[in-house]
């Protein structure tokens, strides 16, 4: 029997072709994913390896990399014998000024120290390591994003916004640095460092020739105190936690497209397995046991399933080293160290590709072997087709799942308590509704197909007509053709119907509660730097500005935990800025009284009425809340009234200046005024509200577009199904396109038929995706918040029905070439 | 060698008119070299308007290939085949397609219709190919002659054999072409169902002036029509005019095939 089944798939290497494809793809994905993760990891690991190799031991602060190390120690360590050499690594921030006058880049590039000689351990390019406090060196990119070279002349500038030139003596691969490769680097020798940071201590001190015994009794036992080798696992290990989390995202999207691909290969399956059937009967009449057809249907998708598990992993490893090389091009500057192909992604991807094709292929292996062999030989008619008629079991659940997923969706929509648990019951309502569709999905092709084909029926001429007469010919093999597309489209309209409801809730928020023009700050954002006071006095006079608003904030302790306090100069609270009040209201901030932000609230625990201490230059003192705001506005902590905070701390200067124009002036007008206030301060950059609100919906349309990536794979594995189906039927229907050509029908036109009934199934799954899509995105924004905004991003919703149908005729573009191509003569012999 | 043939005594219908398809020194090839089989060594006949002529042969004496080639279906490997005033040899696919849409009804053995269209929309199929409108009375009587009135809303899967290749006879008919070529009509059918429509395509000659070609190896089946080429190894051998079920039973024995 396994010999029949080997040469049957040796003699038709399309079948085979077909369906090893889909797993191909799923296991390609998944195997990508290992490679692409282990292939980082282990760059990680030789290059911290390397770098560490350099150092004989290294004291670090206990508990990772909160502490600091005083300058004492590092006089400590220099004295234990045996000791050749010592670097006390220094990291701050040290803004580089590029070559417009403003600093470079969005945050302040790094400051680091560069030791001489044997104790560097970062790769230098070009030139040499800056040995005087005129010297220094730059990270190799942001030099050449800036053009800076060797004997160029530089300005940094230091902790009080101070500029200090430089010598440009050398650039220098900063790379396995995550931070200084991410914001950009200058290098200093040791000293000049501590000055331009304004640092007093230092994160990590690396000594040459002395062992770790004689270094650990110097420091004490307040450090810790790691050999070389040890110190390289440690930043590996740090390092390699991004890589887990990946994986972990990585390998879900690796999930769903394993589960399209289940539904291609056992819709492949379906149809090879109903095309033989009169194959299988002749065995069964020749005196095969049911048992033994049954275990050849098996045996074969146990070849597929290896032979395209095998491809996948080639893919994986192409798909790995592919988004490596891609990384790098766009600047993530990852350590390299070959493509690694681990044992665990072999077996993972082998294990995962033929458990999923064997399991595919059982239904309609038992459905193959359970028709008389009689009455299969006989049997003339078409597999599958005709109208499908829904059985009670598929109509109970079906019922069950719609049911139970409504009620869970309404649950978590109209539940009082927003959040996470609701958003997991709109998950679980969304599951349901999709394995009801599912079942039901057969009986509606032929609704859905009449709709989808109503205009290709119209324009398409007679190809047109047939097309969608085709298309629903057989509801089962359309629908698990369709539905396939359906869960990739179906997730991605649902992750856009979110991201643009998000969007359109903080949008709105802030115009309702911060209708401001302008934000000015300082480059550096939050931390400890400032917008000069005198951007605000400046401001104050000029007719085209309406008001000018000040925030300043301190970062301290609030209760127990770590907190902001914040105060807003100008126009009082609730003309300009009208934050919602949960409790309270703008009214009630009284002198010795404070307002908390609805998260801080909840973290601390605190409400109205309660009393809260803050801890200030002059010791603590009690606050008593008197409200609650909410919303998604740049206010975040306590917010205390002006003269209070003057008590509490000696701030002066705003960390953010909220600007809104005067009525009737222009716009135009409003932001030259603006910029002529920030123009004397290099690193103070003027903001317009379009930029307020983007810093909320920045990082929202990375997201979707980082999802849609992924999940556009599940689409092409989905529009391979398209593929396969239609060129099993193309093989099925050898004789009725030849009847066709017989009566008229031009090569052009069945082309044409081909590509319209890709063209109705990929609209069908699309759009059934869509309205899944955006009925759960809509209940996953009323899980998500009382006051979400719903919005669809309808242009992009249509784009993805229209490019559905765009790559489904494309995916019918070789099926046609195929049926075209048949002789008529032949194909009419054909049986 | 080449066999033509001189009119019949009488003028017997069948060769009267001036022919509706007319092959002269056609050959046709498969393969190449060695395994070059020669399925027509050159046949030249003509084929009257408005008569009903009949191919015979053994098996493997070339009646279908002829026929696929008079059709349009397939390529002549030499000489050439005009089909009314129009010369079909060296045409491009397109144009022979346009010609079958145009000017060729087929009835085939089996798999005559498409099974996603109803009976009437099969009939009308050649018709909205060429986009062309449906004569409603012509298409009324049509239905009405082959007796599927009550049948037109139903599939292929719905109708017997005989009903399903009336349809297919009814389409042919529907675009009253310059010629109707059927490949072994009753091949599928019972003796029955075969005489019905058998009948039904000599009285469309009769009645309706319609050209057919039919090929058959059923002598009986042969005797509907007014007359019948005999083909051998590609050639043909001899005819017969006015043939019953013996004529050409004892022509086909003294072919020895």
């Amino acid at each position: 029997m396994l010999r029949t089944t080997l040469a049957g798939l040796r003699a038709r290497p399309l079948r085979l072709l077909l369906t090893a494809v889909a797993i191909t793809l799923g296991v390609g994905f998944i195997a990508g994913t290992f490679v692409l993760t282990d292939t980082m990891d282990s760059g990680v690991q030789r290059t911290f390896a390397r770098s560490a190799d350099k150092v004989d031991v290294a004291v670090r602060p206990k508990g990772g990399s909160g502490g600091e190390l005083p300058a004492g120690l590092m006089e400590r360590v220099r004295g234990v014998p045996g000791v050749t050499g010592v670097h006390g690594l220094v990291q701050g921030d040290a803004a580089l000024v590029g070559r417009d006058g403003k600093a470079v880049g969005d945050v302040p590039t790094v400051g680091m120290s560069v030791p001489d000689g044997r104790l560097l351990r970062y790769e230098l390019d070009k030139g040499r390591v800056p040995r005087t406090r005129a010297e220094a060196v730059v990270d190799s990119r942001t030099a050449g994003r800036e053009h800076f070279t060797v004997g160029d002349q530089v300005t940094v500038l230091d902790q009080g916004n101070a500029p200090h030139r430089f010598a440009v003596v050398g650039l220098v691969d900063f790379g396995i640095d995550q931070e200084a490769s991410f914001r950009g680097a200058v290098g200093f020798e040791p000293a000049t460092a501590l000055r331009m940071t304004g640092r007093k201590t230092y994160q990590e001190i690396d000594v040459l020739g002395a062992d770790r015994a004689a270094v650990a009794a110097a420091v004490g036992g307040s450090y810790e105190v790691l050999t070389g080798e040890e110190l390289g696992v440690r930043l590996a290990d740090s390092a390699g936690a991004d890589t887990k989390v990946i994986q972990a995202g990585l390998l879900i999207f690796g999930l769903v497209a394993m589960l399209v691909s289940a539904l291609v290969i056992y819709n492949t399956f379906s149809i090879l397995i109903a095309q033989r059937m009169r194959e299988m009967a002749l065995l069964r009449c020749v005196g095969a046991t049911r048992r033994q057809v049954f275990g050849g249907v098996v045996a074969e998708s146990f070849v597929v399933g290896v032979v395209g598990s095998l491809l996948g992993l080639l893919a994986g490893y192409g798909i790995g080293a592919g988004a490596m090389a891609l990384f790098n091009a766009f600047g993530a500057n990852m350590p390299t160290a070959g493509v690694t192909l681990a044992p665990r992604t072999v077996a993972v991807g082998l294990a995962v590709g033929v458990v999923v094709t064997v399991l595919s292929a059982l239904l309609p292996a038992r459905a193959a072997t359970r028709v008389a062999p009689v009455a299969a030989l006989r049997s003339d008619a078409e597999p599958g087709a005709g109208r499908f008629r829904l059985g009670w079991p598929r109509i109970v659940v079906a019922g069950l799942c719609a049911v139970l997923g409504v009620l869970a969706g309404l649950a978590g929509v109209m539940s009082g308590e927003k959040g996470v648990a609701s958003m997991f019951a709109v998950a679980g309502a969304g599951a349901l509704v999709f394995l009801a569709v599912l079942a039901v999905m057969p009986a509606l092709i032929r609704p859905f197909g009449r709709v989808a084909g109503a205009i290709p029926a119209r324009l398409g001429g007679v190809p047109g007509r047939l097309a969608v007469e085709n298309a629903r010919r057989s509801p089962r093999r359309t629908a698990t053709t369709t539905i396939a597309l359906t869960i990739g489209v179906g997730l991605m309209s649902l992750f856009a119907v979110v991201g643009a409801s998000s969007k359109a809730s903080s949008e709105r928020q802030l115009d309702a509660q911060f209708p401001v023009d302008f934000q000015i700050q300082n480059q550096f954002g939050e931390g400890d730097r400032r917008v000069p006071h005198a951007v605000a006095a400046r401001l104050a006079g000029r007719p085209e500005i309406g008001a000018v608003i000040e925030k300043r904030e301190k970062d301290t302790r609030i209760g127990s935990a770590d907190g902001t306090v914040n105060t807003l100069g100008g126009p009082p609270l609730g003309t300009v800025i009208k934050p919602s009040f949960v409790s309270g209201s703008a009214a009630d901030l009284q002198p010795g009284t404070a307002l908390a932000d609805k998260d801080t609230a909840a973290r601390q625990g605190l409400a109205k009425g309660r009393t809260v201490q803050i801890k200030t230059d002059h010791g603590t003192v009690p606050v008593r809340i008197a409200g609650v705001f909410g919303g998604d506005t740049p206010l975040t902590g306590l917010l205390v009234p002006g003269r209070d905070f003057d008590r509490y701390f000696s701030v002066r200067d705003p960390s953010q200046i909220y600007v809104k124009a005067a009525d009737g002036a222009t716009a135009a007008a409003a932001r030259e005024a603006v910029q002529d206030a920030a123009r004397p301060y290099p690193t103070v950059k003027v903001g317009s509200a379009a930029e307020i609100k983007e810093e909320f919906t920045k990082a929202i349309d990375m997201v979707l577009m980082i999802f849609a990536g992924l999940l556009g794979l599940a689409v092409v594995i989905a529009l391979f199904g398209i593929a396969n189906t239609l060129t099993l039927s193309v093989v099925e229907r050898t004789r009725e396109s030849a009847l066709l050509r017989a009566l008229g029908l031009t090569k052009r036109q069945l082309r044409r038929m081909l590509s319209v009934e890709a063209l109705v199934m990929a609209v069908i799954g699309a759009v059934t995706g869509v309205l899944l899509g955006t009925v759960f995105g809509w209940a996953a924004t009323r899980a998500m918040a009382d006051d979400a905004v719903f919005a669809v991003p309808y242009l992009q919703i249509v784009g993805f029905v229209v490019l559905a149908g765009a790559a489904g005729m494309l995916a019918a573009v070789l099926p046609a070439r195929r049926a075209a191509r048949a002789s008529i003569v032949e194909s009419l012999a054909h049986d | 060698m080449t066999s033509t043939f001189a009119s019949p005594p009488g003028g017997a219908p069948g060769t009267a008119a001036a022919p509706a398809v007319v092959a002269t020194e056609v050959t046709k090839v498969y393969g190449a070299g060695g395994a070059a089989v020669h399925a027509l060594r050159g046949v030249s006949v003509g084929f009257a308007r408005g008569a009903f002529t009949a191919i015979m042969g053994p098996s493997g004496s070339g009646k279908s290939t002829l026929m696929h080639c008079l059709a349009g279906l397939d390529t002549v490997s030499g000489g050439s085949v005009a089909l009314g005033d129009a010369e079909i040899t060296g045409m491009s696919d397109k144009q022979l397609t346009m010609v079958r849409r145009e000017r060729v009804g087929f009835v085939f053995q089996a798999f005559n219709l498409l099974p996603t269209l109803s009976a009437e929309r099969n009939i009308t199929l050649p018709l909205e190919l060429a986009g062309r409108k449906v004569d409603q009375a012509w298409f009324e009587h049509v239905v009405e002659v082959v007796g599927l009135k009550d049948r037109l809303s139903h599939r292929p899967s719905e109708l017997s054999g005989g009903q399903q290749q009336r349809v297919a006879c009814a389409r042919a008919l529907v675009s009253r072409p310059e010629v109707i070529f059927a490949d072994e009509p009753t091949g599928n059918l019972d003796s029955r169902a075969g005489a019905e429509v058998l009948a039904f395509l000599r009285s469309s000659v009769r009645e309706m002036g319609q050209t057919i070609v039919m090929v058959t190896h059923d002598p009986v089946a042969a005797a509907y029509a007014d007359r019948v080429v005999f083909l051998r190894d590609g050639l043909i051998v001899t005819e017969l005019f006015e043939p019953t079920p013996d004529t050409v039973l004892d022509r086909l024995k003294s072919l020895g095939g």
